[in-house]
């Protein structure tokens, strides 16, 4: 007797055979499918990556004393090789100001400047580079909106911030920084001089971190209280300040064994009386002088790397009397005494970077 | 006889392998799972965040101050002064939002004993909230120079490694 019991159907084995092939089929995909996943998300965050520890961790290429990126003008561009806001190589996560203003300044272009010094690689990668100041209240960017998935890595840093030193009424008072009220010391022209002692500030302090380095960071002098200065007259009000002119000298060693002052060039931009606008000495003052050094070349120009410098101010009174003057005592040092110098400061900060 | 026995189904067949390939492929495709090799990123990027944090406090602000926070807050065993500026540090980002970084902080030093000489100990530093080992935390250290007495030796320089437990809120 024939029976069918026991046997496969034809169904079966046909529906069986396709489920089999269609499992064996994903199975297949799913290295695939997760390889796809994942790539894109490694790759965006070791990007990330990359560009943040270029930005903290590195001073840029090129980053000498004398020939630093940050003081590339834009005909320059093409010289700089990796942009770099590390103050140096030993300084890990300390930023220099001067190296992050140019950084974030609108001269560049996005993407291609940064593509090509900073991000690297031939893919065409979107980012968002931002710079959180909390102390100043700022946060300052360049790059595009930032979308959900995107590679990114955060970084902790201090700005090292610039020196400056303020000369008040009670300096002068202390230092004697005016001719003495007597009859022999009225006259109408007084010169008042800073000291920048190049040798000393780049050996008694190393770090870079805490360094004084006129070439390559910002300095601000602010002499304020001139009027308090003009002691034999009835009026000081009355007085007319003219600031004639700020010369740099720098000292040299001539052939005979002496030193000797040479003149470099003349500071044309002071500030006055609290103008943030610069004018061009000769200049009437009522009270307050500002100079502020915060263009790259001024200093270094001068390769007085090794040697001292020294800016005079001229001052003309309209008549003569008692003013700030040490030409006959010292000039002001512009050094590491905090009684003298407000130091460089380390203020925190983070930079972000955003990869897509 | 003649009847349907044995015969091939062949449109309801295709049908349902097709419907059980495409169910497949779109579960698949649409489940994003989570592996080692993710985790590994998160962790990376915590690991950074927490060794730059304990960088920075443990820079001086400028050359006039002599020891850095994190010496200072060892020595004294400030530990409100570490979780107020470790929080400020981690928990900054640009965008309206903080970042939601936990953690837990301890320092560990050697001590002598009379049964050994390479005896350690630890001192429990600060925390944003207790560390129940169910978090997916990371551990940073960092090294720190403190003149401070610890266990039985007298007042002297001697390093002490800051340890902190580090992780994200859900």
């Amino acid at each position: 007797m024939t029976q069918d019991s026991g046997n496969l159907s034809i169904d079966f084995l046909v529906g069986f055979t396709i489920f089999i092939l269609a499992f064996i089929g994903v199975a297949t995909m799913i290295p695939g499918i997760l390889i796809d996943l994942n790539a894109h998300g490694v790759d965006y965050d070791a990007v990330a990556y990359r560009s943040g520890v270029i930005l903290v961790e590195d001073p840029g290429e090129p980053s000498s004393d004398l020939n630093s990126w940050e003081t590339f003008n834009d005909m320059q561009k093409p010289n700089i090789t990796r942009f770099g806001l590390a103050l140096s190589r030993d300084t890990p996560n300390i930023l220099s100001q001067e190296k992050v203003d140019r950084f974030f300044c609108t001269t560049f272009v996005y993407p291609d400047d940064y593509h090509q010094k900073v991000i690297f690689g031939d893919y065409p990668y979107q980012f968002n580079i931002s710079l959180l100041d909390p102390d100043n209240n700022l946060t300052r960017s360049v790059g595009d909106i930032i979308p959900p998935n995107h590679g990114y890595i955060r970084r902790l840093v201090k700005i090292k911030g610039p020196s400056n030193a303020t000369i008040g009424a009670s300096y002068i008072e202390a230092h004697h920084y005016y001719y003495d009220n007597s009859p022999s010391d009225n006259v109408s022209t007084h010169v008042f001089s800073i000291l920048l002692n190049n040798t000393y500030l780049l050996n008694a302090v190393k770090d870079p971190s805490y360094q004084i380095n006129p070439q390559k960071e910002q300095i601000m002098i602010n002499i304020t209280d001139l009027r308090s200065t003009i002691k034999n007259q009835a009026n000081p009000q009355l007085i007319n300040i003219t600031l004639a002119k700020v010369e740099v000298y720098r000292r040299d060693l001539n052939p005979l064994g002496t030193y000797q002052l040479d003149l470099m060039r003349t500071f044309d931009t002071p500030r006055i009386d609290g103008n943030s606008t610069p004018q061009l000495p000769p200049v009437s003052v009522k009270d307050n002088v500002t100079l502020l050094f915060n263009d790259p070349h001024f200093i270094s120009q001068f390769r007085a790397q090794d040697t001292s410098l020294y800016i005079n101010l001229t001052f003309n009174l309209d008549q003569p009397g008692t003013f700030l003057n040490n030409s006959f005592s010292s000039p002001f040092n512009y050094d590491y005494s905090s009684a003298n110098v407000t130091q460089p400061s380390l203020r925190n900060a983070a930079v972000e970077v955003s990869v897509w | 006889m003649v009847n349907d026995g044995g015969q091939l189904y062949t449109i309801e067949g295709v049908s349902a392998g097709l419907i059980m390939l495409l169910t497949a492929y779109f579960v698949l495709n649409s489940t994003s799972i989570y592996t080692p090799g993710d985790s590994h990123i998160n962790d990376m990027q915590l690991e950074v965040l927490g060794y730059d944090a304990l960088l920075m406090m443990n820079t001086p602000a400028n050359n006039t101050m002599v020891k850095s926070p994190l010496q200072e807050i060892v020595e004294q065993d400030d530990g409100q002064r570490f979780k107020t500026m470790f929080m400020n540090l981690t928990n900054n980002k640009t965008g309206s939002t903080t970042d939601r970084l936990q953690f837990s902080a301890n320092y560990t030093y050697r001590i002598q004993t009379a049964s050994t000489q390479n005896a350690t100990a630890s001192a429990f530093l600060s925390s944003s909230r207790p560390y129940t080992e169910g978090e997916h935390a990371v551990r940073v250290t960092k090294w720190v120079i403190v003149d401070k007495q610890l266990g039985s030796s007298p007042v002297h320089n001697r390093a002490v490694l800051v340890e902190v437990l580090l992780w994200r809120d859900a």
